[in-house]
């Protein structure tokens, strides 16, 4: 079973058949990190971009 | 003439404006994304505890998006300019300048003019291209798991493990999405890109931001 410290990468159920777990999907638990992904992005270009429009301002 | 080129309509285009997206592609986009948006409220709202009936509207609008992607594949390499959306090696020269340029403090060559895309925006779509194409494999096979007007349910034609990896797949794809939406709105509203995000709506950029954002020779906007 994969699993990150404290986070699980996959869904699993118990198999009516017995035997091991079942995989069923992606754990939801990631959910929040997608999110940040896209919002530590947002916010690092946001950054980046304003330092060098800066730097360009100033060189002119 | 390439179709870059036709995509300048002189007869329609008021002075000082080019054409860079036809009102068939417009709709094509916001239909598609008004799709996206749809698909992924009626897939993570419940998930995150907003309960409603959310199957129906889901894969009905996964069959939509399917139809929409493939007339799209079908336009693109039929009757548009394919290649534009390519990453080359342009782009990967471009680019490395750009990156010595800022690592150098302004001693590399100056990065050229893209053509109609810039390189990010083709390795934006490239990725956008592999997760909405997973995710719409994924989820058609998802179909054979439920009654539709078409066919009743089958969830034997697999076994449960690859039903697992499926599932794996599409969640893990649509996860990303989130991610590769919030930057696309993003960068739809940064002021210096407006001229791309008008052109989503009227259909064309002014020449002026044309020469100044794009290589003519790349982007044969004018026709000679």
């Amino acid at each position: 079973m994969l699993s990150g410290p404290g986070m699980e990468l996959f869904r699993y159920s118990t198999s009516i058949y017995g035997g091991s777990d079942l995989l069923i999907g992606a754990s939801w638990d990631l959910l929040p990190w997608f999110v940040a992904a896209g919002a530590a992005f947002i916010v690092l270009h946001a950054l980046v971009k304003a330092v060098a429009s800066r730097r360009a301002d100033q060189s002119h | 003439m390439s179709v870059s080129q036709a995509n300048v309509s002189t007869a329609a285009s008021a002075p000082g404006r080019i054409r860079r997206h036809l009102l068939v592609d417009r709709v094509y986009h916001w239909l598609m994304a008004a799709c996206v948006l749809t698909l992924m409220a009626t897939a993570f709202l419940p998930i995150i505890g907003y309960k409603f009936e959310w199957l129906g509207l889901h894969w009905s609008t996964g069959v939509v998006l399917s139809a929409l992607v493939i007339i799209h594949i079908v336009r693109a390499v039929v009757w548009q300019d394919f290649w534009a959306m390519m990453f080359d090696g342009a782009d990967i020269r471009n680019g490395w300048r750009r990156i010595a340029g800022v690592l150098g403090g302004g001693h590399a060559p100056a990065p050229g003019l893209p053509g109609k895309y810039n390189g990010l925006q083709k390795l934006y779509h490239a990725g956008i291209a592999v997760l909405v194409l997973a995710i719409i494999a994924t989820g058609l096979l998802m179909l054979l798991k439920i009654d539709t007007p078409l066919w009743r349910r089958n969830p034997y034609v697999l076994a449960d493990y690859q039903w697992g990896w499926i599932y794996v797949v599409h969640g893990f794809a649509a996860m990303a999405l989130i991610t590769m939406v919030m930057i696309h709105i993003y960068f739809a509203l940064r002021p210096d890109e407006w001229r791309l995000t008008r052109s989503m709506f009227r259909g064309w950029i002014t020449r002026r931001e044309y020469e100044e954002h794009h290589d003519t020779q790349r982007w044969a906007a004018d026709e000679t």
